[in-house]
């Protein structure tokens, strides 16, 4: 087949050498055969003229021995195309218009496809990805009552990677976030010594960990670079295998540098590698990091690896979950099984994936519409433009074109308009997607580019696109009587009409629904930035500590706090302050269960909790609305306290204080404070607050001066030197809450506005084919008497009928979309009536500005030219 | 001259590889030596024959270079390739097949 292509291609290359050496032996051919006759007997007059006759019909059988070799409508392609070319030069503006909103609708369906493409589909960048899976395993959540994932114990993970037979290789990983080195903060992931084997990643330099270095009895200092950390830190130091880096104030050996395409199987990039033996090296303190290789109930690290060859995914969880079983029988437990998924970061497993993709169906739902609008436009104008080519077309069909051949070559407009765009709209794609998702997201460690999977997304778009506002219009062009076309009588053809209406009322519903999603948006963020969160979120100060890990125990954390407090009371302006483990909108949320003493031994109810100082609720003003706050004395006893929210739903007739509910003991509730948004903007759900403590390093809380600032600096300085500290402003918690609203409103104003354009020019062109097709009906009326607004009423009844219909459409369209838009967009409100008078008043001006050029040419037209138009 | 519009089709292309089986000819030769061996039954003329050689081109199955006929003039020799002797095999036994099959036919239908 590919020998078959090189030969063709040759042949088109050297096509005029081949021809005429396929011309030279015909003539040969011919001269033979003439002088075999003239043997049997013919006169070489009689042999010549049969000769002759011979070479009249060789031009035909040359033309069919080069047909074999061409398919011959690639040459007349190539003429469509030019032709096409040169009809656009001639309508350069129709051109850029059409190719303009192509583009952008195309644009932004590709760019939005390159971040769904690199956030759910692409895999890791390792050999034959489609081989690799992860592993999850399936747990009952006793909080959410819905069965969800997990990762998998150390014990059992080498239980599963001992036994499995469908894998070819299993590892385990975990990342350990930032890292302290004395190159630097580095982001690390401990991993099994067969990470680098089983993901079969090619070093860039050295190599991958050995199974002799990752022994919980034996534990080896020894390290992988990434690429980037390795160019970064260590200028690409060619001799940089065996140097040693501090990690934690432990040193380690570099043993080998990753590629360059590998960024680790994080969302976020890894720039360092450890063995998970070494675990125990960095954290001597920690109770969890020595004894996790060995204990079964340590959790959790997440599982991979590599199908073996043959094995299908459904067999590898069959087995997989069989073990799991076994793993757990030997304990007298059972297990709900695994889940196995591909390596792309976004999975659809789990809630918050379920979440991402109704919001990447939204976001999909309104850049189609904006591309559907653009293919409406398009088409009209396409539909306009046969219709003044009519002419043309019918000469065409009369001087015998097949009419599959004329509307090919129509089709063949549409395409390069097609193509033309698609180029623009990749070439937005490569620049779009990653400064806005920075924007929206932080860092990324996948690369946001379009791939060959997008580019097939946008070539099959484009197709669908060109077919859409392509097809209709050429066969609607090249239907109907042609002689009356080549006297150029316009007769409205009922189906033309027909087709346009639809066209113009599918415009204007869906630049009705883009612009209410618009409006709805806008408003909502205006609605959000007047609403009171519940607590004091201006002039205060979130600090967060962070501390060597190898150096401090819990204790030692503890002891860190109270000098802290110790010395902030005696600091004069310093209080109120507070400590919580949660900062507040700081996109954190810790959820526990509870049962009422009532209540069965299983029942569980799923609570928001945090844990804080009584100092939290009076730096935030959140009023405690019965019972009291946290007293010094508290943290050894065990109360507790709830918001209203809480109160209501549990309590409802009758008062809480006093109550005891039961978390792992039971707890006594003495006090109840006012809701407040500290989690989230959405609705207060019923949350507990635990008095302080200090397993997790809780952030302080303090009121913005200059004075205090400088002083909770030089005090944690002065109580250790090693303590990390940065402070945010919860203003600015506020604000980034805000501003993933705020940037939807953004795309979604500029996604409105590009439709109000697109509706704009759809409407203006479809009333300009109006009146220009009615021409010489509006002379007549004019000579016999008609007066302008009469004229002006029957152009708008032509559209006026479909324009209507589209509005309707639109804002039923709009509110049912509404709906669904409200539960993923805080502080929208579906019936915001600003919103829709404001969409009715921008579409009706935009219709006005649209219908007044075409109108006043209307009744502007000479009765005597429109008549002699014939 | 055009009888052979009544061939089956691709019977042509089966006919020119086996003309070729014994050496190198060209394209005047291979219908002379089709019109002999069938004895003047098969008369090819050149609007089936050269596009039929294009088509045994396109498929590698034979090559061309040009030489000099018996009485010195440029000619264009045509050889088969290994491809080509293959494809022969194929096509005779896709051609026995179909005999075989339409003769059952006459007999029995």
């Amino acid at each position: 087949m590919t020998n078959k292509l090189l030969r063709r291609w040759r042949y088109l290359r050297d096509r005029r050498r081949i021809e005429a050496d396929l011309a030279e032996e015909m003539r040969t051919h011919q001269a033979m055969a003439a002088r075999e006759m003239e043997r049997q007997g013919m006169t070489a007059e009689e042999a010549a003229l049969a000769g002759r006759r011979a070479m009249g019909a060789m031009t035909q059988m040359q033309e069919e021995a080069r047909g074999v070799w061409i398919w011959p409508w690639v040459e007349s392609v190539w003429q469509d195309l030019g032709y096409a070319v040169r009809s656009f030069r001639r309508q350069p503006g129709f051109a850029a218009v059409a190719i303009l909103a192509l583009a952008c609708g195309i644009g932004l369906n590709t760019s939005l496809f390159t971040v769904f493409n690199a956030v759910a589909l692409r895999p890791w960048s390792v050999r034959d990805p489609a081989r690799v899976v992860r592993v999850h395993g399936v747990l009952r959540d006793v909080v959410k009552q819905f069965d969800t994932i997990s990762g998998f114990s150390a014990v059992e993970y080498r239980y599963l990677a001992e036994h499995t037979k469908s894998m070819s290789g299993l590892l385990l990983m975990r990342g350990e976030g930032s890292l302290h080195t004395d190159v630097g903060k580095a982001r690390g992931q401990y991993v099994t010594a067969n990470y680098f084997r089983v993901l079969d990643v090619e070093m860039e330099r050295g190599r991958g960990f050995l199974a002799e270095e990752d022994r919980s009895e034996s534990p080896e200092a020894v390290a992988v670079l990434s690429y980037t950390s390795w160019q970064n830190r260590f200028a690409a130091d060619p001799a940089v295998l065996g140097r040693r880096i501090r990690v934690e104030e432990v040193p380690f050996t570099i043993v080998g540098v990753a590629p360059p395409d590998f960024g680790g199987t994080n969302p976020e990039p890894t720039d360092v590698w450890l063995p998970f033996s070494s675990m125990a090296l960095l954290n001597p303190n920690d109770s969890w990091a020595r004894t996790f290789l060995r204990d079964r109930n340590s959790c959790c690290a997440d599982v991979s690896g590599r199908l073996a060859p043959g094995i299908s995914r459904a067999q590898a969880r069959a087995e997989l979950g069989l073990l799991r079983a076994d793993f757990y029988h030997q304990f007298g437990e059972t297990s709900l099984g695994v889940v196995l998924t591909g390596t792309a970061p976004l999975q659809s497993i789990g809630r918050k994936a379920k979440n991402f993709y109704a919001v990447f169906a939204l976001m999909f739902a309104g850049v189609m519409l904006v591309l559907l609008l653009a293919c409406a436009n398009v088409g009209n104008l396409l539909l306009a433009r046969a219709a003044a080519r009519r002419r043309e077309i019918g000469v065409r069909l009369s001087l015998g074109a097949g009419r599959a051949r004329v509307v090919r070559q129509l089709l063949t407009e549409s395409l390069l308009l097609a193509g033309t765009a698609s180029a623009l709209g990749v070439f937005l794609a490569f620049v779009l997607p990653r400064p806005l998702f920075i924007r929206i997201a932080g860092v990324v460690s996948f690369p946001l580019r379009p791939d060959a999977v997008v580019l097939a997304f946008t070539l099959v778009l484009s197709a669908l696109a060109c077919a859409a506002f392509g097809l209709a219009p050429a066969l609607h062009a090249t239907r109907g009587n042609f002689s009356d076309s080549l006297k150029q009588r316009q007769v409205p053809a009922r189906g033309r009409l027909c087709l346009r209406s639809v066209l113009l009322t599918v415009q204007v519903a869906v630049s009705a629904i883009l612009l209410v999603g618009a409006g709805l948006m806008v408003r909502g963020v205006q609605h959000a930035r007047t609403l009171d969160p519940g607590f004091a979120v201006e002039g205060v100060d979130s600090f967060a500590f962070e501390f060597p890990t190898s150096a401090y125990q819990t204790t030692r954390v503890a002891g860190f706090y109270d000098n802290l407090t110790r010395g902030l009371d005696a600091l004069p302006g310093a209080r109120p302050f507070g400590f919580t483990a949660v900062d507040p909108l700081g996109n954190t949320r810790g959820y526990t269960s509870f049962r009422l003493p009532g209540q069965d031994e299983s029942h569980r109810n799923g609570i928001l909790t945090n844990t804080v100082s009584a100092g939290y609720f009076e730096i935030l003003r959140i009023a405690i609305v019965a019972g009291r706050n946290f007293a010094p004395a508290d943290s050894a006893h065990d109360v507790l306290l709830i918001n209203q929210a809480m109160a209501d739903r549990y309590f409802p007739h009758e008062s809480a204080i006093g109550k005891s509910v039961i978390v792992d003991k039971p707890q006594q509730i003495v006090g109840i404070v006012r809701n407040a948004h500290t989690w989230t903007l959405d609705e207060v759900e019923p949350a507990l607050y635990f008095p302080i403590s200090y397993g997790l390093p809780p952030r302080l809380l303090l009121s913005h001066t200059g004075a205090n600032v400088a002083a909770v600096t030089a005090l944690a300085k002065r109580l250790d030197p090693r303590v990390e500290m940065r402070a945010t402003r919860l203003s600015d918690n506020l604000d980034q809450w805000l501003s993933a609203t705020r940037i939807g409103a953004l795309i979604a104003g500029l996604l409105g506005l590009l439709a109000l354009s697109l509706a704009a020019i759809g409407v203006s062109g479809a009333f300009a084919y109006a009146v220009q097709q009615r021409t010489q009906e509006i002379g007549i009326r004019m000579a016999l008497g008609a007066r302008p607004a009469q004229v002006i009423a029957l152009v708008f009844r032509s559209a006026g009928r479909s324009l209507a219909a589209g509005l309707a459409l639109g804002l039923v369209g709009a509110l049912g979309g509404s709906v669904l838009l409200r539960q993923y967009i805080f502080g929208l409100s579906h019936l915001d009536p600003v919103t829709y008078v404001a969409v009715l008043a921008a579409l009706a001006a935009a219709g006005m500005a649209a219908t007044w050029l075409p109108t006043r040419r209307a009744v502007q037209v000479d009765p005597i030219e429109a008549l002699r138009q014939d | 001259m055009e009888k052979n519009s009544e061939l089956l089709p691709g019977t042509l292309d089966l006919l020119i590889l086996k003309a070729l089986v014994h050496g190198t000819m060209h394209g005047y030769g291979i219908a002379q030596r089709l019109k002999e061996v069938s004895d003047d039954v098969l008369q090819v003329g050149e609007s089936s024959l050269y596009p039929a050689l294009q088509r045994l081109l396109l498929n590698g199955w034979v090559e061309a270079e040009w030489g000099t006929s018996q009485n010195n003039r440029r000619a264009r020799f045509y050889h088969l390739t290994p491809l080509g002797r293959k494809q022969l095999g194929v096509e005779r036994q896709e051609f026995q097949r179909m005999i075989t099959a339409i003769q059952k036919v006459l007999e029995t239908a």
